[in-house]
């Protein structure tokens, strides 16, 4: 056990021994190698199967609607940045959350590791990390590689690993182990390609999406009551897994999660048929910040992106 | 209609094929069926039309994440055409009427579709299901390789051997001796060429094998009592919201199940003309059970307790079989890590009802 895991265990218990919190979110240990799971409890004996390690994936956020507040959360810094998100967006209030705060040392994609040693996660018997080396072990042999080389993309380019925006931050903050490049490269070479080639794969992607929305329902920013893929009067999209329905549902998505996806990469990493849903909200991202200066969930004081105006916004037609 | 009977076969009769001849065989029945095999070709693994040459995935394939539910019961499919005219609406029925063969199905998934048969034969025939049902075989795979998320030996599937498929091979090595198991399997077997016969050194070598991926499966179910256990505990919302309190209700679990069958049924048309599709639904929405006046499942954990109940405690009670193979997908690809064995562990003991 870690320190900020000892820390983290004791001042959650404390948080539900003097009834400052309903319930704790945090992580516990998987069922699976190299997984984590969320932990949602009022029992103050459950505190002590909390865990912080390379594998805590979920952005945890995504729970906070549906507990009675005040509750008690694990935060890296991308999911409180969704936390200020959601708070910006009138969806909770600042005195229902106590944000645990965790300097996140990055999480490590399994789907990078099992590509570099070509075999399924179950196969490898070790992963370890010793500050920017990663060392595999697998089939009896131990493979190393750079942290760089097996960091989710969305933490190579995390701006703030340690949340700004905490109750209690458990440890000192990191430093950026980041390569924002690295990050996008997958952004950069589908820019680079014609509009048809670009459409033509994209076509490809969704083609294989089967609409279970896990990309949906493990996002904090879609925390829409009724998604519009469930409007049936009139129908908005067909319910039909084609890829042109695929495709709509999810740009419909990405725009509507405009200045509230904070780039935590659940979407992608949920999403069991591969489909690179990153590139997609992370350009997104780009031009959020390119067109407006905004970057989401990092002022709560700032009114929402979507429903505030600004004169200077105003495109020629509209003045 | 699709009861299997297992012939015991003697040595004499067992055949054996070099792994670097099934691409030959493949394309020998190509000439008369569909073949799909195990392929990453569209970026998901999944059972794909051969594409004529590769058999890779003799060396990379443990389980497609998409079932093979989906070759028989395609996550969209049209049920018929409709056009008007002067006398009103005609309709065009649409029959699957392509024969195919699916390579390299595994024991779990192979019982799953011998599950779900019990349903789609029950009181209404669906004849979409079984046409293609009828018009497809079956070639199993068994297992060398089991994930670490499988539990098949607990719901009394063996990983390297079934009699729910027609013809069943077991890796030998660089073979892969084959198992005549229904008469479909012996008409298959007729028209396939490379095959010689296996010595009874061969078979040792298949017992072997086949021992070998049984004890790799390490996930235990203990499923004793579970129908009564799950029935017993049907009102305790405090179990089942603890139980469900980190599921976000996506529809991986039942969409990449092997035995999840639930559909949607809807029209598209367009000046009169279209057509009718169904595609896979999910009990994990909450727009599922949506009607005018209200939704029984309206809660999550209402809906958590529906899929765990149908397998575990409703089919069995109608059909007299777990509908759950323990082939752990839904382990295996859940974004939050939702466990079904470790709930299906925690059923309280309740007293009878």
């Amino acid at each position: 056990m870690n320190d900020i895991e000892s820390k983290l265990r004791t001042e959650a218990r404390n948080l539900l021994e003097q009834g400052k919190v309903n319930a704790i979110i945090g992580f516990a240990p998987g069922s699976l190698k190299f997984t984590t799971t969320p932990l949602i409890t009022g029992d103050k004996e459950d505190t002590d199967r909390l865990v912080i390690n390379p594998f805590i994936a979920n952005n945890l956020s995504v729970f906070l609607h549906e507990i009675e507040g005040p509750v008690g959360i694990v935060a890296k810094g991308c999911d409180a940045r969704s936390i200020v998100s959601l708070i910006q967006d009138n969806q909770l209030a600042r005195e229902d959350v106590f944000i645990l705060g965790i300097p996140c040392p990055g999480v490590i994609d399994l789907r990078k590791v099992e590509k570099l040693v070509g075999r399924d996660r179950d196969e490898i018997d070790d992963i370890t990390r010793d500050n920017d080396r990663v060392t595999v072990a697998v089939g009896g042999e131990n493979k190393e590689f750079s942290i760089t080389e097996v960091l989710r993309d969305d933490c190579l380019s995390c701006e703030s690993p340690a949340p700004k925006e905490y109750d209690l931050l458990l440890g000192e903050d990191n430093v950026v182990v980041g390569d924002r490049e690295l990050s996008r490269s997958h952004i950069r070479e589908l820019e680079s390609l014609p509009p048809a080639e670009r459409w033509e794969f994209w076509k490809n992607e969704f083609s294989r999406c089967i609409r279970c929305y896990a990309c949906r329902q493990v996002c904090p920013a879609c925390f829409c009551e009724r998604c519009f893929v469930e409007e049936s009067e009139p129908q908005w999209i067909s319910p039909l897994p084609r890829w042109q329905d695929n495709l709509v549902f999810q740009a419909t998505r990405v725009i509507h999660v405009a200045g509230r996806c904070v780039d935590c990469g659940e979407c992608e990493r949920a999403c069991p048929v591969n489909i690179p849903l990153r590139s997609l909200t992370g350009k997104m991202d780009e031009i959020v910040e390119e067109l407006f200066g905004y970057k989401a969930g990092t002022d709560k004081d700032a009114p929402p992106l979507m429903t505030a105006y600004v004169p200077e916004e105003a495109e020629d037609f509209i003045r | 209609m699709y009861r299997r009977k297992r012939k015991i076969l003697s040595g004499d009769n067992m055949k054996k094929i070099k792994k670097k001849d099934i691409g030959k065989l493949l394309s020998k029945w190509q000439a008369d069926f569909t073949v799909f095999t195990p392929s990453r070709a569209t970026g998901v693994a999944r059972m794909e039309e051969w594409d004529g040459k590769d058999t890779d995935f003799l060396t990379w394939y443990r389980n497609t994440v998409i079932p093979p539910k989906n070759n028989i019961l395609p996550n969209m499919e049209a049920m018929f055409r409709f056009q008007k005219d002067e006398a009103g609406y005609q309709l065009e029925p649409v029959t699957p009427e392509q024969k195919q063969i699916i390579f390299g199905i595994r024991p779990c998934d192979a019982r799953a579709l011998t599950i779900i048969d019990m349903v789609f034969k029950d009181t209404y025939e669906d004849r979409y299901y079984l046409t293609r049902r009828q018009n497809t075989v079956l070639v199993g795979l068994g297992c060398t390789n089991p994930y670490e998320s499988c539990f098949c030996t607990s719901l009394g599937i063996h990983p390297a051997q079934s009699a729910d498929v027609d013809l069943m091979l077991t890796d030998i090595g660089n073979e892969l001796l084959i198992e005549e198991i229904t008469d479909k399997g012996k008409e298959l077997l007729g028209k396939s060429s490379g095959l010689t016969d296996a010595s009874s050194n061969d078979e040792d070598s298949a017992k072997q094998s086949r021992e070998t991926a049984y004890q790799k499966v390490t996930r235990k179910l203990d499923t004793t009592g579970i129908a009564d256990k799950l029935q017993a505990s049907f009102e305790d919302k405090d179990f089942w919201e603890k139980v469900a309190a980190k599921c976000i209700t996506c529809g991986i679990c039942t969409f990449l199940c092997p035995t999840c069958y639930c559909f949607d049924i809807n029209d598209e048309i367009s000046k009169g003309s279209g057509a009718r599709f169904r595609n896979w639904d999910s009990c994990s929405f909450s727009l599922y059970t949506k009607m005018p006046a209200e939704n029984p499942r309206e809660e999550k954990w209402q809906r958590v307790r529906q899929k765990v109940c149908h397998k575990y405690e409703f089919y069995p009670r109608l059909f007299d079989t777990i509908a759950c193979t323990g082939c752990g997908r839904c382990i295996r690809f859940c974004p939050v890590n939702w466990d079904i064995t470790q709930t299906l562990e925690s059923v309280p003991e309740h007293s009878a009802v």
